[in-house]
């Protein structure tokens, strides 16, 4: 038997974070998951971590021609927590042993939101 | 709203300055200073106006001289040669009669990274007096935390926490740069400005930074003007 939906005051407030992503490797969704939990789990620890509610939306690949690979993602993560997601996402700069930087270029309460800044 | 400064992006050829640069423009900097020591300081000087030129619409730029050295003296003499060339003349901190002869010296800026190589924060509440009367800036480079992990990254980040303790007592100048010298160490402004809230700054004193950065430009500007302390020429 499946849960029901609780009405929507009761609810989680989301909100959803666009980075961008530069990487000397190439990523997938999982592996770019696993770095955001990763890196929040390292910088802010297990129990601030469990508050932020992190779900990978979307990744994106960027087609246009670089030196690394670029992505945009959008990242869903509670409200009130985003300076300490963006934080520990700024502080990444290895995967695998390779160089890779994250950075969050914009914010919106909405997924559709969040397509202005891709 | 404060203009959004990085007085330390580490210089390097023109090519490579150009791509940073556009990369900052990007995440939001209005003005940065490429860093060079006192040996590539002079060579960088060659290509200056045309970066400055190729720049113009785009961000403003201009460079800081980073002074690395163990020697008094040295830091002394090289000072006063450059204080003219140069819009901020920062020092590498870490080794005690360095950072003490720093902030005794009016003619330096910025002490840079009094924590590096070291097992405290380098300075204590005498240093950040001098630092306070000589009008000397304290630098702490976000590339610290980011290329540091585990142990040794919180280490840093308590050092940091030791230099904001002293910060607020004793109110010298305390201005925040990336230190960056890829366009991997680049992040947005407001990423910049959450780490550091993060490690236990006050959003006003992240902002108050940027502004003691501004600062340091604007009054490096009319310096030569500046007969003593406190007297300056006006026409």
């Amino acid at each position: 038997m499946k849960l029901k939906v609780l009405p929507k005051s009761q609810r989680k407030h989301n909100h959803y974070l666009v980075l961008e992503i530069k990487s000397e490797e190439e990523l997938s969704k999982n592996d770019f998951t696993s770095i955001v939990w990763d890196s929040c789990v390292r910088f802010q620890g297990e129990n601030n971590t469990s508050n932020f509610n992190l779900w990978t939306i979307e990744l994106i690949p960027n087609e246009d021609f670089s030196f690394y690979n670029e992505y945009k993602a959008i990242l869903r993560c509670q409200r009130d927590f985003e300076d300490e997601v963006r934080s520990s996402l700024a502080l990444t700069y290895k995967y695998n042993r390779k160089a890779i930087s994250i950075t969050c270029i914009g914010i919106s309460g909405t997924i559709k939101g969040c397509s202005k800044f891709i | 709203m404060f203009t959004m400064f990085d007085l330390n992006i580490k210089g390097n050829s023109y090519d490579k300055n150009l791509i940073l640069a556009m990369q900052a423009s990007a995440y939001g900097w209005e003005h940065i200073n490429f860093s060079y020591n006192q040996i590539e300081f002079d060579n960088a000087l060659t290509f200056k106006n045309d970066l400055k030129n190729e720049l113009k619409d785009v961000i403003d730029i201009d460079y800081t001289l980073i002074i690395e050295s163990n020697n008094p003296s040295e830091i002394r003499k090289i000072a006063r040669k450059y204080r003219n060339k140069s819009s901020c003349i920062s020092v590498l901190g870490g080794n005690l009669k360095v950072n003490r002869a720093c902030v005794e010296n009016i003619q330096i800026d910025v002490l840079s990274k009094p924590y590096f190589k070291r097992y405290d924060s380098g300075l204590n509440h005498i240093l950040a007096r001098e630092a306070k009367d000589n009008n000397v800036a304290i630098e702490l480079v976000f590339n610290d935390i980011l290329k540091s992990y585990l142990s040794h990254r919180s280490k840093v980040l308590s050092n940091f926490r030791d230099i904001y303790k002293l910060y607020r007592k004793y109110e010298f100048p305390l201005i925040l740069s990336s230190g960056a010298e890829s366009i991997l160490d680049i992040r947005t402004v407001k990423d910049f400005k959450a780490v550091f809230t993060q490690t236990g700054l006050t959003f006003p004193e992240v902002e108050s930074s940027f502004k003691t950065a501004e600062d340091i430009i604007e009054f490096n500007k009319d310096r030569k003007n500046m007969i003593l302390s406190g007297v300056r020429v006006v026409d």
